[in-house]
């Protein structure tokens, strides 16, 4: 009887060797660079051998590695604007202050995976649980400077904690 | 479902905790509620403690919050309000406002949470803008330029100012000691020593230059302090990686700036937005495409908005502010023919 991980392994190298390069292609084509996209390339068969168990079943192997790609863009695109807005903000520090290029890193890490857990987060109650757990204001504060009710305030930290529990690393 | 989409991220060292139930999320989400909310008792917190003992899951959820106030914790508070409420979530006068209050609340806000003390022990040091004057306990005066540090060591056989960024003046007279001490400027590439005399350094980049006014300096490279340069009034040099350059005719605009001017004579345009911008908070900066342009004139450094603002008159440029604090000086489109 076949070894059902070797046969998912080779199925993996089947679809690399059919597909790599069309979707290095695809992917340069939205991204504009050819380096980006062939990261991105590789971080989607990474997501396929991780859930090889699943090419068993695959009809439309470009569809299913698009819908990968489409993912791991989405976040590309979120991580690159987390790193834009952070670069401009650390250009207002004054230089005595700014952080140290191991502080900067650990910072940029941690907020790229805080904004990650907030993704789904719906903007108001995105800044409502910012603006708590970041600034320290009261919800009685947040709800003053949202301009809604306190038990608005209430529903979307309630939301913001239960997204970071489900989400957290 | 677990999103750890990112392969790097910081998270990894640390054990995985196990998924939980949106359900069990929920529930733990509302005891943080509650016990957050400063009017929690006593009860609430051993209902709160029963609750976690009740189920494993639970537990886990109550760690994973945990975990997420850890991270929250690392973010210095207006850093993080900047990048995570960003401009693109949200409509650009928000964004605005956030970036400012990062400035206002900046400096208390930072120190705060700084952890290595080292490039804040300065003893004198100024702001993007500001001119500070320093008298020194043997009567000689020092001018910061802006945004520069300076240490003052006097000590009983020399008088020693250790400059750790940017420009100073140094008005330095003779020392009223029984035994007369040298008083020496020391940079990264090497010292400058003096007696009574009037001069400037500016250390920039790999270089530091230094010419006089008055009197004479002489200039030790750390590359090799054995062959000293010797300057007089009127002649400049600089201190380099392979030593200290020959002495020539010092620029005349050199101390323009003790009031408050920067001077350009067919200046590239790129080099004039780095020599304003060391005058703001923040960046300036040029698009390529405008590089090519040169600018003349005496520019008062005190309003580089107002000099800004005033570029398009002179030169086919357009100032865009993204925010007050990211600004480029880019080509003007051609005019509609």
């Amino acid at each position: 009887m076949p070894n059902p991980a070797v046969a998912a392994s080779d199925n993996v190298h089947l679809l690399y060797r059919a597909h790599h390069g069309w979707l290095h292609g695809w992917l340069r084509a939205k991204l504009g660079n050819s380096f980006d996209a062939a990261d991105l390339a590789q971080d989607t068969f990474v997501r396929v051998l991780r859930h090889r168990h699943e090419l068993d079943a695959l009809r439309e192997p470009r569809a299913y590695l698009t819908t990968i790609a489409k993912r791991l863009l989405l976040n590309h695109h979120r991580r690159r604007s987390v790193e834009q807005a952070y670069l401009e903000a650390l250009a207002l520090v004054p230089e005595a202050m700014a952080p140290s290029a191991e502080q900067r890193l650990i910072i940029l890490e941690t907020l790229l995976e805080i904004d990650e857990m907030l993704a789904g987060l719906s903007l108001p109650a995105r800044q409502a649980f910012l603006m708590a757990q970041l600034e320290g204001l009261s919800h009685g504060e947040i709800a003053a400077r949202l301009n809604v009710s306190l038990r608005t305030v209430h529903r979307y930290i309630a939301k913001g904690y239960e997204q970071c529990i489900m989400a957290s690393i | 479902m677990h999103h750890g989409v990112d392969l790097r991220g910081a998270g990894e060292a640390m054990p995985e905790l196990p998924p939980v139930e949106r359900s069990v999320a929920r529930e733990a989400a509302r005891w943080l509620l509650r016990l957050g909310s400063g009017r929690a008792t006593d009860a609430d917190l051993r209902a709160c403690e029963r609750w976690r003992a009740s189920k494993a899951e639970h537990e886990h959820a109550w760690q994973r919050a945990q975990r997420v106030n850890e991270r929250f914790g690392l973010i210095p508070a207006a850093l993080g309000m900047a990048t995570l409420n960003r401009p693109e979530l949200n409509s650009r006068r928000a964004a605005l406002k956030t970036l400012i209050a990062l400035v206002v609340a900046g400096p208390a806000a930072w120190a705060a949470w700084r952890v290595d003390p080292l490039d804040w022990t300065a003893d004198y040091r100024s702001a993007p803008g500001e001119r500070r004057e320093v008298a020194l306990a043997d009567g000689s005066t020092l001018l910061l330029n802006t945004a520069s540090a300076v240490d003052v060591m006097f000590g009983s056989t020399v008088r020693l100012l250790r400059l750790r960024a940017g420009e100073i003046a140094v008005h330095a007279v003779a020392d009223t000691a029984p035994q007369p001490r040298p008083f020496v400027v020391r940079t990264s590439l090497g010292d400058i020593e003096a007696q009574a005399s009037r001069f400037c350094v500016r250390q920039e980049g790999g270089l530091c230059r230094v010419s006089v006014q008055e009197g004479r300096v002489r200039l030790s490279s750390a590359a090799h302090p054995r062959s000293p340069v010797s300057l007089a009034a009127g002649e400049q040099s600089s201190l380099m990686d392979e030593g200290a350059s020959a002495p020539s005719a010092a620029d005349p605009h050199a101390s323009d700036w003790q009031r408050g001017v920067l001077y350009a004579n067919r200046m590239p345009l790129t080099a004039f937005a780095t020599e304003l911008g060391r005058y703001r908070p923040g960046i300036l900066r040029c698009d390529p495409e405008a590089a090519h342009l040169r600018i003349s004139g005496a520019f008062q450094v005190r309003d580089t908005d107002a000099v800004l603002a005033a570029l398009p008159a002179t030169l086919p440029v357009q100032v865009r502010y993204r925010t007050p604090y990211w600004v480029t000086i880019a080509l003007r489109a051609p005019a509609e023919a």
